[in-house]
């Protein structure tokens, strides 16, 4: 057991957990963020993607001992704001939604791209979302989804 | 429960391993997959661990005296877009995992880690990678090939840790890295291939190998390459069935889940071929690099 | 486009992106307790005696003497038990469950226990037939009697696995009168039918609810029955809710996946050079148990002659029973595997008469009114003509050929043409389904669509509310459609076979008509409609005879390919695709089917490796079994044709199962005209074309 402190979705806050646990679970079961998903727990489909240090990372293979003093963004902190509503908008509009498992961890995604690159170029995109499987869109549609929201959030990254 | 360390220092992180001998956690991203259990549960350490993510002091690209170090900390992401990396070192970081794994992996991992396919191995092959490893009571400095020692295996003790690494900041004429895996992105290795020649008066004076995934440990056979060296440039294409057949006998790989042993082998053999190939007709038009 | 196909925002996405829909992994009930499988370790054995641990209090076993009825899982064909008796016929197969409320204690459990069997011979051959069909149309035997030669083809196709994005998982709940399964499904009321069977429960003692389901293909259709009736058992027992919840790995090894195959042709040519007859075979590795692997076998059969007139056609099949993993559902149903060999056969035929495959295939292409393979006929207008030429000009089809054709070029293009039966084989709909569905006018003039179809994906909570909504003339808000519970909603049959948008769309319609009729303003009505069989519909069940789909659905899919002549990779070029759904009861919706539909098709041709070795699953996680990342996936240009179908809901036919036929053909095509070797069977990895490049 140790103390980590971290600041999740703009809080501080403080654990007494096993540090080698995996940041996921902690997330779901201590949190309640239940919008981190699980789909492989080996690092491969992006399900439980999470912002670190507004970053993408999948939190199936973080260990909880490796975010002390970082800033967690899960898609509970995320919706709260400007850059969600137009990414839920763009994938909206381009119809890029189906089972929706995949979705807040692509969203996080799109999020870490675009604030790195707010003005990607399609390969950029496909290369940015790469870590996040998703089984049913076949992916153009989140594609162009995260090409709409680089042009209607113009400014916004 | 495994007790877990949290250094502030990289002095501290020395006086535990010296005294606890803890097994060291960096990104994880290999760590928490092999230990992984049920879900909700701690993974299945029996070791205590060290974390060391945390230590700034070993998170550092620097580029002094034809080398360019790197620090154990340093993730695959940040390798790839620092203006010190030498171009086939980003092509290979460039081909693993997924920005949500390079965001969290770090090279040092990647190497002590030693898996077959690991795919910076074959470029850090080539570029004479160095380890250097800390421990309390001394600094010692190792070459690659001698560090990793078998798949999962290398050659570092309990007390000691990899510090950094060194590589040779050299300006090839022509260079060349291939990675086969069963999609484009986020695959594990099926061969990966590095290369590398430099030449004066259209004459080898240079040439490396390193092919990973096909053996216990990448293939890099220093006494080949010697012989390679005053080859004139325009006859490298002609010696790629020699060149070939050195290779050979050492191409062992085997038949998995990915791919077949047949496979692997052809791969190879035929990226030694481009690779002679192509360097003979691009050196001395202008240095290159082949992506 | 029909005013019904213009697109609206899904109902669903809002609670999808914020991350707020709630899937079973999300659930949590107080008191819950957590179920895991010990499984066996053999491929097939007696087992000896089972060796438990003393368990500590709150600790539990559940296992088949627990059962209180029938120790069966109710699939179409009832042959796989829901826990091993006496005996297990495959690796993974589910022996007990251990149950506790701390994880850790479970699986501590699960390690003590000792299993000794005593080992029998396995089989992981085609020797054990346990389905067998036939159908004959024409008269075969004379077409060979006068053939001046004969062509042969064999085709196989390997494993498919799912990888819906969310792994399988059932909660059940206990209440002294009754237990509710709440899980990730697509059929509710195929679970509640089996934990009845299981329970000896009557109707008021089942209760199934769907929770937000990620993802199912076929894959969510029965295997969740199984774990339902383990679960079901284990709360009957315990009096306790209990969750049984898989990990990736879990759900790989032991889950249902698409049957492998092997299809076997042989051509009768005239003495002018034309395809006279021919004569099919089809055989399924079913797994350890039959399930629903003979319908599976019947849809493979149906689609022997692909979209192509076939005078004389002589099909059989069989399943054969190896002791592996169950295979299962999945989007095609045996269409997959059969087109890709018919397609390849056809193209195959013509390189060998030296026709061009394409005019050549042209030729046989069915006309509306010609007699199907099993002797029904094709009544609605067939528009395929006009839709392969769209789909040439799209792609530039003809042009690229001749250029690709150059040798050394590794550039080629393919053209799969293809159908897929919507709804039911046969008088399935009638005999066996009796779609229910009821509609309900509230007192607040909105109306709520009581059917058990569900959501998981695919948007049928949009495309259902809209079809009513546009009838009753309503907005699509006034619409309620909530996630089936069969407390409330009546048996309106499975998510399954393309039947939802027809079927239970075209019942949603009806009873639309019967309710507008009937409106009055601040008063609750209730209408229902029961599906009948249009007139015209014959069908011998046992012969395969007669029409075997009410309608079908059309589609041409173009593939261009590039293979790198170093490792024999290959890399997506161009996708193009034209399709005949009927109308589009949303457009984006269905072009959301297709691309997802299409890009599992290419893969499954191309990409998707599953080996079964001894009867152990080689790639057991998503590092191993490869499907598409974004960065594989490439653009596809799609166009749909207007082609409106009398009987369905505003014209619309089935489109969740097509996209995904004519992919693998389509690569595989493109990649044989690349390489210039015959490719005879998918997925066409590079290891294979390494083969072919050597031995070919
Ligand atoms: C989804 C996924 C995809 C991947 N794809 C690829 C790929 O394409 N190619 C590839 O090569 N790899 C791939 N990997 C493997 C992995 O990401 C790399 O090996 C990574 O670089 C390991 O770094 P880490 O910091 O996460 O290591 P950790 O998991 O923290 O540690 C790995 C090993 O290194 C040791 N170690 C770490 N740091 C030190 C140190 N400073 N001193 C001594 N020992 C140390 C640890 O004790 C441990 O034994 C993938 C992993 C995942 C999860
Ligand atoms: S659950 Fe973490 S990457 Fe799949
Ligand atoms: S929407 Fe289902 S996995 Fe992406």
């Amino acid at each position: 057991m140790a103390e980590i402190k971290f600041v999740l979705n703009n809080e501080k806050v403080q654990i007494d957990r096993d540090p080698t646990m995996r940041l996921l679970d902690v997330l779901r079961d201590d949190f309640g963020l239940i919008g981190v998903k699980e789909g492989c727990g080996e690092g491969e489909c992006g399900a439980c993607s999470v912002l670190i240090d507004s970053e993408v990372a999948s939190s199936c293979i973080v260990p909880l001992g490796n975010v002390f003093d970082k800033k967690i963004v899960t898609i509970e902190g995320f919706k709260k704001t400007d850059r969600y509503k137009v990414l839920h908008e763009a994938y909206e509009e381009e119809g890029a939604v189906q089972c929706g498992f995949c979705i807040p961890g692509m969203l996080l995604a799109s999020e870490s791209l675009l604030n790195k690159n707010p003005h990607p170029s399609e390969d950029e995109i496909r290369d940015g979302l790469s870590g996040n499987l998703c089984r049913c869109t076949g992916y153009n549609m989140i594609v162009r989804a995260v090409q709409r929201a680089a042009e209607t959030g113009e400014g916004l990254w | 429960m495994v007790k877990s360390y949290f250094p502030k220092t990289y002095r501290q992180a020395l006086e535990i391993l010296a005294k606890s001998n803890p097994a060291i956690i960096a990104g994880g991203t290999d760590l928490m997959v092999k230990k992984r259990r049920w879900s909700g549960l701690s993974p299945g350490f029996s070791e205590d661990m060290i974390f060391i993510s945390q230590l700034r002091e070993l998170d550092y690209i620097r580029r002094e005296n034809g080398k360019i170090y790197i620090g154990a900390n340093v993730t695959l992401e940040k390798l790839l877009h620092d203006k010190d990396i030498p171009e086939i070192l980003k092509k290979a970081v460039a081909s693993m995992a997924s920005p949500g794994v390079r965001h969290t992996a770090t090279l040092a991992g990647n190497i002590a880690n030693a898996s077959p396919a690991g795919d910076t191995l074959p470029v850090l092959y080539i570029l004479n990678a160095r380890i250097v490893i800390g421990s309390l009571e001394r600094e010692n400095v190792i070459q690659i090939e001698d560090f990793i020692l078998g798949p999962g295996s290398i050659d570092l003790r309990r007390s000691e840790i990899i510090k950094e690494i060194i590589i040779d900041d050299t300006d090839f004429d022509f260079m060349m890295y291939e990675k086969v895996g069963g999609r484009k992105s986020d695959a594990i290795s099926k061969v990966s291939f590095a290369a590398a020649v430099s030449s004066v008066f259209d004459m080898v004076t240079d040439m490396r190998i390193a092919i990973g995934a096909v053996a216990p440990t990448v293939v890099r056979i220093r006494e080949f390459e010697l012989q390679l060296i005053d080859t004139p440039v325009n006859e490298m294409a002609q010696i790629s069935g020699l060149v070939k057949d050195l290779y050979k006998p050492l191409i062992k790989p085997i038949s998995d889940q990915r791919s077949t042993a047949d496979y692997r082998k052809m791969c190879v053999l035929n990226f030694i071929e481009e690779f002679l190939n192509k360097a003979g007709k691009r050196i001395g038009k202008e240095k290159d690099i082949d992506w | 486009m029909s005013g019904i196909s213009k697109s609206i925002p899904k109902q669903d996405t809002a609670e999808k992106t914020s991350g707020e829909a709630l899937y079973i992994g999300d659930i949590k009930v107080d008191g819950m307790l957590h179920a895991k499988t010990l499984r066996s370790t053999k491929t097939r054995a007696l087992i000896k005696e089972i060796k438990l641990p003393d368990l500590p209090e709150g600790y539990h076993i559940v296992d088949y003497r627990d059962i209180p009825g029938e120790n069966y899982v109710k699939i179409i064909f009832e042959d796989m038990p829901v826990f091993a008796e006496k005996t297990v016929n495959y690796y993974g197969e589910p022996i007990l469950l251990v149950i506790g409320s701390d994880k850790q204690q479970i699986l501590k459990l699960i390690d003590a226990i000792e299993v000794i069997y005593e080992p029998l011979e396995p089989r992981y051959k085609y020797t054990k037939s346990v389905v067998h069909y036939e159908y004959e149309k024409g008269n075969t035997d004379t077409a060979f009697a006068n053939a001046v030669r004969t062509i042969n083809g064999e085709y196989k196709t390997g494993y498919q696995e799912h990888i819906y994005l969310e792994p399988q998982g059932v909660i059940s709940l206990y209440d002294e009168n009754k237990i509710t399964i709440l899980g990730s499904m697509q059929c509710p009321y195929y679970i509640k039918n089996a934990v009845m069977q299981v329970l000896n429960a009557d109707e008021d003692g089942v209760r199934v609810q769907q929770a937000t389901t990620g993802g199912a293909f076929g894959g969510k259709e029965e295997f969740p029955s199984l774990i339902a009736c383990q679960a079901a058992v284990a709360s009957a027992k315990l009096k306790k809710p209990v969750s049984l919840i898989y990990d990736r790995m879990e759900d790989i090894e032991t889950t249902t996946k698409r049957h492998p195959s092997l299809i076997k042709f042989t051509a009768a040519i005239g003495p002018d050079f034309t395809v006279d007859g021919i004569r099919a075979h089809v055989s399924l590795d079913s797994g350890a148990y039959i399930g629903l692997s003979g319908v599976v076998l019947q849809r493979a059969m149906i689609a022997a002659s692909g979209v192509y007139t076939i005078k004389n056609l002589s099909v059989s099949g069989d399943v054969y029973e190896t002791n592996s993993v169950p295979n299962g559902a999945f989007r095609g149903f045996g269409a997959p595997q059969m087109f890709f060999a018919v397609e390849m056969f056809m193209e195959h035929i013509a390189k060998e008469l030296k026709y061009s495959p394409l005019e050549f295939k042209l030729n046989y292409l069915a006309k509306t009114g010609d007699a199907t393979s099993t002797g029904g006929q094709f009544r609605n207008p067939i528009i395929m003509r006009d839709m392969v030429h769209k789909a040439w000009e799209i792609s530039d089809y003809r042009r690229k050929t001749t250029e690709f054709s150059q040798l050394g070029v590794y550039k080629g293009i393919g053209m799969s043409l293809f159908l897929h039966g919507c709804g039911f084989t046969g008088s399935g709909e009638q005999k066996h389904i009796k779609a229910v569905v009821r509609l309900r006018k509230n007192k607040d003039d909105t109306v709520t669509i009581l059917a058990s179809s569900t959501d998981m994906g695919q948007g049928a909570a949009t495309t259902l509310r809209k079809i009513a909504a546009g009838i009753l003339e309503l907005s699509v808000e006034q619409i309620i459609y909530n996630k089936p519970d069969t407390d409330h909603v009546p048996d309106s049959g499975p998510t399954v076979a393309s039947r939802t948008i027809m079927i239970v769309g075209g019942l949603i319609a009806r009873a639309a008509v019967d309710l507008k009729e009937k409106w009055k303003p601040g008063e609750e009505i209730i209408v229902e409609q029961r599906y009948k069989q249009p007139e015209f519909i014959k069908w011998d069940e046992d012969k395969l005879r007669g029409d075997a789909y009410p309608a079908y659905s059309w589609g041409v899919v173009v593939s261009e390919v590039e293979v790198n002549p170093v490792t024999w990779t290959v890399e997506l070029k161009g996708l193009w695709s034209v399709y005949d759904i009927g109308i589009a009861i949303d457009e984006r919706i269905v072009i959301g089917q297709i691309e997802g539909g299409l890009l599992q098709g290419i893969s499954y041709g191309m990409m998707e490796v599953m080996e079964c070795k001894e009867g152990i699953i080689q790639q057991r996680n998503v590092t191993d079994y490869i499907i598409p990342t974004a960065a594989d996936s490439i653009n596809m240009h799609t166009v749909l044709m207007d082609n409106s179908y009398p009987l369905g809901p505003y014209g619309a036919k089935g489109a969740g199962e097509l996209p995904l036929v004519g992919g693998a053909p389509a690569v595989a095509m493109a990649i044989e005209n690349a390489i210039g070797k015959k490719v005879t069977r998918i997925p066409v990895t590079p290891e294979y074309i390494m083969e072919l490049m050597k031995n070919g």
